[in-house]
């Protein structure tokens, strides 16, 4: 099975790849695992006044999760915590045209996303 | 309530309907091929692997039965053997044939085989899915990040020896948590069979169940984590 050129583009060049201090002000981390293929994934962002300034993303398993967390880091930053709530895993699938059996890997950036948020939010209710 | 009756009702039908030869429309008593009019029948998507086999559906499987029965099925399907028949015995032959194969594989293999037995029983249980292992993932990323850290070393500085060395010593150490993962595992499955085999419908039974394989797929899913990074270890160091 062939990856389709944007996977290949984010694989090859990964945007934002890397990682903030957990601690660190502001700063949501999700980690997380697709049992099937043993990928894992981890996905920060980084919030000041409710909108996200920055995100980074560490993944180890297959071209298409590297990329939709790639993706993910991109469409993440410039949003607010609402807005970034709202991205779908189908989003990610339709714009890396990802296909069936790999629609695994955009659930997985979904999941990232949402606990990335939930830390961030955790944290700030706890201070 | 209208509703669940009407359910019931389709079910009895497509139950009629499977009963029923496609060709000559006689209630056969055969399992794939009718008894009257010895057309092959196309196996039913809702039969689980396990049935097709006529098998249980427990863990522990004498693979020689298994395998006797494969290659006796197909002969059967074998599509060599339609090549002279309608287009519909043809199209059967086939699909029954992938289907055999695909089952075959499945069940072959001990944990897909327990995977596929966790696919089937996901419905009857509630709430299969368990935590993800967080301090594994840690874990995980953490010599993820060893790894890189050694693949940008030059090999042959002071600083990729002890690296190297960190690294074999987890791979040991991963490699027995994988060894015991799977004894576990055997266990686990060991007790769901003899749990199937008494057959009770009791609350406990019930419960056990459902802890058996809530324990298994936490099991499994932890042990293809283990697996992949216990692949780029030895990958990277060898």
């Amino acid at each position: 099975m062939a990856y389709s050129e944007k996977v290949v583009d984010h694989f090859n060049n990964p945007r934002n790849m890397g990682s903030f201090k957990k601690e660190e002000d502001g700063v949501g981390t999700g980690i997380v695992g697709a049992p099937e293929c043993g990928d894992v994934m981890k996905l920060q962002i980084k919030v000041q006044n409710d909108t996200i300034v920055d995100a980074k993303f560490k993944t180890f398993g297959c071209g298409s999760a590297i990329a939709s967390s790639s993706l993910a880091t991109e469409w993440l930053k410039g949003k607010t915590v609402e807005e970034a709530g709202k991205i779908k895993n189908t989003d990610i699938v339709q714009e890396l045209n990802l296909p069936p059996v790999k629609i695994h890997c955009s659930v997985l950036a979904e999941d990232a996303i949402k606990a990335a948020l939930a830390d961030y939010q955790k944290k700030a209710d706890s201070k | 309530m209208s509703g669940h009756t009407h359910n019931t009702d389709d079910r009895r039908q497509l139950q009629m309907a499977r009963s029923m030869c496609w060709h000559c429309q006689s209630e056969m008593a055969g399992e794939y091929f009718c008894d009257r009019c010895v057309k092959v029948q196309p196996v039913s998507k809702d039969v689980d692997y396990f049935t097709c086999f006529g098998l249980p559906r427990r863990l522990a499987i004498d693979t020689r039965v298994l395998e006797a029965k494969f290659y006796e099925l197909s002969r059967a399907f074998h599509p060599d053997f339609y090549q002279n028949k309608s287009d519909a015995e043809q199209s059967i032959s086939l699909g029954n044939s992938a289907m055999l194969n695909t089952a075959y594989r499945t069940l072959r293999d001990p944990i897909q085989r327990a995977e596929y037995l966790l696919d089937l029983e996901a419905g009857s249980v509630k709430d299969i899915r368990t935590s993800p292992p967080a301090d594994l993932f840690e874990e995980i990323l953490e010599l993820q990040e060893t790894l890189d850290e050694f693949r940008e070393s030059d090999r042959a500085s002071e600083q990729a020896s002890t690296l190297r060395a960190k690294l074999h010593a987890d791979r040991t150490n991963l490699e027995e948590r994988q060894r015991e993962m799977e004894t576990r595992l055997h266990q686990l499955f060991s007790r769901w069979d003899a749990l199937q085999d008494r057959g009770e419908a009791t609350e406990e039974a019930r419960t056990e169940r459902s802890s058996i394989l809530k324990d298994m797929r936490n099991i499994l899913s932890n042990r293809t984590y283990v697996k992949n990074i216990v692949n780029d270890l030895v990958e990277t160091i060898a």
